[in-house]
C-alpha cells in the first residue's frame, strides 16, 4: 500500500475471519462450516453496528475463496425499489406468448423487489466449482409481506444458493423463515478482545492509553468496534495521549449526546428550542420518527431517573410511536412527543 | 346594444393578444436554459406538419404493402416521437400560457381546439372530443381546405380523482397518434403527471417582469379612458398579484367598474390574491378569534388554501401562539391525530374520514387554547421550514459522495449519512489536516468537500 488510509476504522479493518474481534464460540461455528463445505441458510440477529455485516461478508469470502467475486451478492431490503425499476417489474411481469417454456403467455405475480433484486442473482448458475452462491440480505425485517414470498424462494433455490439474513430485529421476522434458517445470535464483542484491539491500535500508532480510558471506552460504546475507533481516532488528534478528559470532550458531539441534550430540553421545559434540536437532528442524520423515538428510548434508560418516571415515560414515547405509525409527517409526530415530555418533565 | 354587451366582457377576455408579437411574452427555460418562447413555438408546429406529412406518406406506402402482401409478415404503421408531437408549458396562473397559444394559432391562421378543467375529462368525454378530430381528417377537410389545427389541452394538472378517471392514458395515446400538434398547459409539477413529463419537452415559463404588466395594464387603461386610478395605487396591485396578469387586469376592471366613492386601498386590500397574506390571516385568525369548533370549521371551510399545507402551516405556528406548557400538550394531541388520520387517508384512500381530520387539526388545535392566555394582538407567523419526507433520501452530491467511500469502504448508503459522515465532519473540523488528507484519500472535489465542513 502507497499511501496511508488516514481514517483509522477503515485502515484496522477486519480483511479475513480471524481479524474480527473476540466471539469465539460463533468463529469456530462459521469455520466448522467452512471446513465441511457446506451451511444451511443463516439468520444472524443482533444489535445495530456490532459487525453482523463484516462477519457475514468475510465468511463468505473464506467459504468461496476465489471464487467469491461472481457468486456473492449483498441486498439492501430497505433501499426502496426506485420509479423506474418498478415499471421495469411490471413491465417484465408479462410474459410474451410467444416465447417458448411453461411461463408463455402468463403473468408472474412475485413482489416486484424480489423479483428485481434478488430471483435474478439466485436464478443463474453457480459460477466456477463452488458448492453454491451466497445472498446477503440486510435489514431483512423491511421486506414486510414480502418475507411470505421469500420463502418459497429459500426452498426452490436453496440447492444452488445460500442466503445469509441479516437483522436488527427478530421479532418482524415471520416462523416459517426463521425455522428454515440457522439462527446465530451476534452479541458484542467481550471486553477482553476489544481491550486487545484498542492496545494494538495504541502500539501501531503511538499512542497512550490507559486501562480506565479502555474500559470507559467500551462502556459508552457498548462494544461496538467502529465508534470505539471513531472516538479513539478523535480524541488523538492533538496529542499522542488519550485520557478521560478528552474522550468526554469528543462524546459532546456525537449523535447520542444529542439525542440526550433533546431529552434534558425537553425536561426543562423548553419546548421551542427542543423542537428546533429535533429537527436539526434530523436533517442531519436523515432520521425517521421512529430512529428518534428509538434513540430517545435508548438514552432515557441511561438516566438516572426513578423507576416510575420511566416508566411513564417510556408510555409517552409508546405511545407516540404508535401514533407515527400511520402518521404521514415524523415532525408532527416528534413534536407531539418532545410537548408531552415538556408537560410531564414537571411533575417528575 | 353591441356596446352594452362589449361593456360586460371580462376585460382579460377583450384584450386577450391578436398576435404573439404584441403581446407581454414571458420568458421561458428548458431544464434551466433560456429559450426564445415565439420562435420556439412557431418552430415546434412548423416542424411537426413537416415531420407528419413524411409519415402520412410512408405510411401509406406501408398500409398499400400490408394489403397486397398478406401472405408476408405485416409491416407496423410509423408513429410520429411524442417530443415532436407535444410540449408542455408549465407555470404559474395568469403569465399568459393559455394566450400564447391563442395568440400563436391567429398568427399561423389556425383553429384551436381547447379542453379545460371546465369539462370532465373522462376517457370517453375526451375520446368524443378529440380523437376523431385527432386521427383522421375530415373528408369536409379535404375539401374546403379548411383551417388547420391547434390542440389545447388546458389545465392538466387539474386532471383529478374519479371524474376524470382514464384522461391521462387517453392522452398519452393520444400524442402517440396525433394528426395535429398538441399543447398542453398546467400550473405546477404533479406526481401523477409523471408519464407525461417522461415524454415530452417541458417549457418552465417565469412570472412576467413588473414593467412589463404595467405597460399592458396602462395601455389598458388608456383604451379604457380611465385616469382616477393614481399611480401609486397601481403599483400596489401589481406588486400584491407578483407576476400574473390576468390577476393584475382582473383587479383592475374590478376597481374602475365597482363603486367609485369607497377608497381604493380598502378595496385592493379586500382583493386577496395573494396566497400568504390570505393563509397568515387564516392562521391568526384560527389562533386568536375562533371561539368554538363551528367557527374553526367555517374558517377553514371558507378559505381555499391546500389543506396539506395548512396542517403544516399549523404545526410551524403552533407555539408562537400557545404558550401554556399543558395547551401545547393538548394541541399536540390533537394535532398529531389528525396527522394520523390523514396519513390513513392517504394510503388507504379513506376519504370519508376527512372531517375529523379538519376538525382535529384546526378547531382541536386552536381551542386547545384557554382564554386566559390569549393576549390579543400582532403575533409573527412563520412558513414552514421545515420538510419531511417518509422515507430515507439523499441528494445527488451526497449520493457521488457516498459512491466514493463505498469503493473504499464498503457500507451502506444509510451508515454512511448517519454514522461515517457525522464522524468525518467532526474530525475535519478539529484539524485541516485531516480534512486534506481525507479528501486526497477519497479524491474528492470542491462540492464535495463542502460536505465535510
Amino acid at each position: 500500500m502507497s499511501k496511508e488510509i488516514p481514517i483509522w476504522r477503515v485502515k484496522y479493518f477486519p480483511n479475513t475471519l480471524e481479524q474480527i474481534c473476540g466471539r469465539e464460540k460463533l468463529k469456530g461455528r462459521l469455520n466448522s462450516f467452512i471446513k465441511s463445505n457446506n451451511f444451511p441458510h443463516l439468520l444472524l440477529a443482533g444489535p445495530e453496528g456490532i459487525g453482523k455485516t463484516t462477519i457475514a461478508t468475510l465468511f463468505s469470502k473464506a467459504f468461496l475463496g476465489d471464487l467469491f467475486n461472481p457468486n456473492f451478492r449483498i441486498v439492501y431490503a430497505d433501499i426502496p425499489l426506485t420509479s423506474e425499476e418498478r415499471k421495469q417489474a411490471r413491465t417484465e411481469a408479462y410474459v410474451s406468448k410467444s416465447k417458448i417454456g411453461s411461463l408463455a403467455g402468463r403473468t408472474i405475480t412475485t413482489p416486484a423487489f424480489l423479483q428485481l433484486k434478488i430471483k435474478p442473482f439466485i436464478q443463474l448458475k453457480v459460477f466456477g466449482g463452488a458448492s453454491f452462491k451466497i445472498l446477503i440480505i440486510k435489514n431483512f425485517e423491511a421486506l414486510g409481506s414480502n418475507q411470505q414470498g421469500f420463502r418459497r424462494l429459500m426452498e426452490s433455490y436453496g440447492t444452488n444458493c445460500r442466503m445469509i439474513l441479516i437483522t436488527t430485529n427478530i421479532s418482524s421476522i415471520i416462523d416459517p423463515i426463521i425455522s428454515r434458517c440457522q439462527l446465530l445470535i451476534i452479541s458484542a464483542a467481550d471486553y477482553t478482545s476489544f481491550k486487545n484491539l484498542i492496545l494494538d491500535i495504541a502500539n501501531k500508532e503511538s499512542l497512550i492509553v490507559k486501562n480506565k480510558t479502555i474500559e470507559l471506552l467500551y462502556r459508552i460504546t457498548e462494544g461496538k468496534i467502529s465508534n470505539a475507533i471513531d472516538l479513539l481516532q478523535l480524541s488523538s488528534i492533538n496529542s499522542k495521549n488519550v485520557d478521560l478528559n478528552k474522550l468526554y470532550d469528543n462524546l459532546i458531539s456525537s449523535q447520542n449526546e444529542l439525542i440526550r441534550s433533546l431529552l434534558l430540553l425537553s425536561f426543562k421545559g423548553d419546548f421551542s428550542k427542543a423542537r428546533e434540536l429535533s429537527r436539526n437532528i434530523q436533517a442531519s442524520y436523515r432520521y425517521t420518527a421512529h430512529e428518534i423515538f428509538k434513540l430517545l428510548l435508548n438514552e432515557l434508560l441511561k438516566l438516572p431517573l426513578s423507576t416510575f418516571s420511566k416508566c411513564k415515560l417510556i408510555d409517552l414515547i409508546a405511545n407516540a410511536d404508535f401514533r407515527a405509525i400511520d402518521g404521514l409527517d415524523s415532525d408532527i409526530q416528534v413534536s407531539n412527543l418532545i410537548a408531552k415530555i415538556c408537560y410531564f418533565s414537571e411533575f417528575i | 346594444m353591441p356596446s352594452k354587451l362589449k361593456k360586460n366582457i371580462p376585460w382579460v377576455e377583450k384584450y386577450r393578444p391578436q398576435s404573439i408579437n404584441d403581446m407581454a411574452l414571458p420568458t421561458a427555460k428548458i431544464k434551466g436554459h433560456k429559450v426564445k418562447l415565439n420562435e420556439d413555438l412557431k418552430n415546434f408546429i412548423e416542424y411537426f406538419f413537416k415531420e407528419i406529412e413524411q409519415i402520412n406518406i410512408k405510411n401509406r406506402k406501408i398500409r398499400q404493402f400490408n394489403r397486397t402482401h398478406l401472405e408476408k409478415e405485416q409491416k407496423e404503421v410509423l408513429k410520429i416521437a411524442p417530443e415532436k408531437a407535444a410540449i408542455l408549458l408549465e407555470g404559474p396562473p395568469g403569465v399568459g400560457k393559455t394566450s400564447i397559444v391563442y395568440a400563436l394559432a391567429n398568427d399561423l391562421n389556425m383553429q384551436v381546439i381547447e379542453t379545460n378543467a371546465s369539462d370532465t375529462r373522462t376517457k370517453a368525454n375526451l375520446e368524443a372530443k378529440l380523437k376523431e378530430t385527432v386521427k383522421t381528417r375530415g373528408i369536409m377537410d379535404y375539401i374546403m381546405e379548411s383551417k388547420r389545427k391547434l390542440i389545447l389541452i388546458d389545465e392538466v394538472d387539474g386532471i383529478y380523482g374519479v371524474s376524470d378517471r382514464g384522461a391521462l392514458p387517453t392522452i398519452l395515446n393520444l400524442i402517440e397518434s396525433t394528426q395535429f400538434p398538441i399543447i398542453l398547459c398546467s400550473n405546477e409539477y404533479k406526481q401523477n403527471l409523471q408519464p407525461i413529463y417522461n415524454k415530452i419537452k417541458k417549457y418552465e415559463i417565469n412570472p412576467l417582469p413588473d414593467q412589463e404588466i404595467l405597460r399592458v395594464a396602462k395601455r389598458i387603461l388608456k383604451e379604457e379612458k380611465i385616469s382616477d386610478l393614481s399611480e401609486e395605487d397601481l403599483h400596489l396591485i401589481i406588486e400584491k398579484n407578483n407576476g400574473d396578469l390576468r390577476g393584475t387586469i382582473n383587479d383592475i376592471q374590478a376597481l374602475s367598474q365597482g363603486v367609485m366613492d369607497k377608497e381604493y386601498k380598502d378595496l385592493i386590500l379586500k382583493l386577496h390574491r395573494d396566497s400568504y397574506e390570505e393563509i397568515f390571516k387564516l392562521i391568526r385568525d384560527l389562533f386568536q378569534k375562533v371561539r368554538t369548533l363551528k367557527e374553526a370549521r367555517g374558517l377553514t371551510d371558507k378559505s381555499d388554501v391546500d389543506y396539506n399545507f395548512l396542517y403544516k402551516w399549523v404545526n410551524e405556528n403552533l407555539p408562537n401562539f400557545i404558550n401554556l406548557k399543558n395547551e401545547i400538550t393538548n394541541a399536540y394531541d390533537n394535532l398529531s391525530i389528525a396527522d394520523e388520520i390523514f396519513g390513513r387517508i392517504r394510503r388507504n384512500q379513506y376519504w370519508s374520514l376527512l372531517p375529523y381530520f379538519y376538525d382535529l387539526f384546526a378547531g382541536g388545535v386552536a381551542l386547545s387554547k384557554s382564554d386566559k392566555s390569549s393576549k390579543p394582538g400582532f403575533r409573527r407567523v412563520s412558513f414552514p421550514r421545515y420538510r419531511t419526507s417518509g422515507f430515507f433520501a439523499v441528494t445527488a452530491t451526497e449520493k457521488l459522495f457516498t459512491e466514493k467511500i463505498q469503493e473504499k469502504y464498503n457500507i451502506s448508503e444509510r451508515e454512511i449519512i448517519q454514522d461515517f459522515l457525522p464522524f468525518l465532519r467532526t474530525l475535519c473540523r478539529s484539524s485541516r489536516r485531516q480534512l486534506k488528507e481525507i479528501a486526497e484519500w477519497l479524491e474528492l472535489d470542491a462540492k464535495e468537500k463542502k460536505l465535510l465542513k
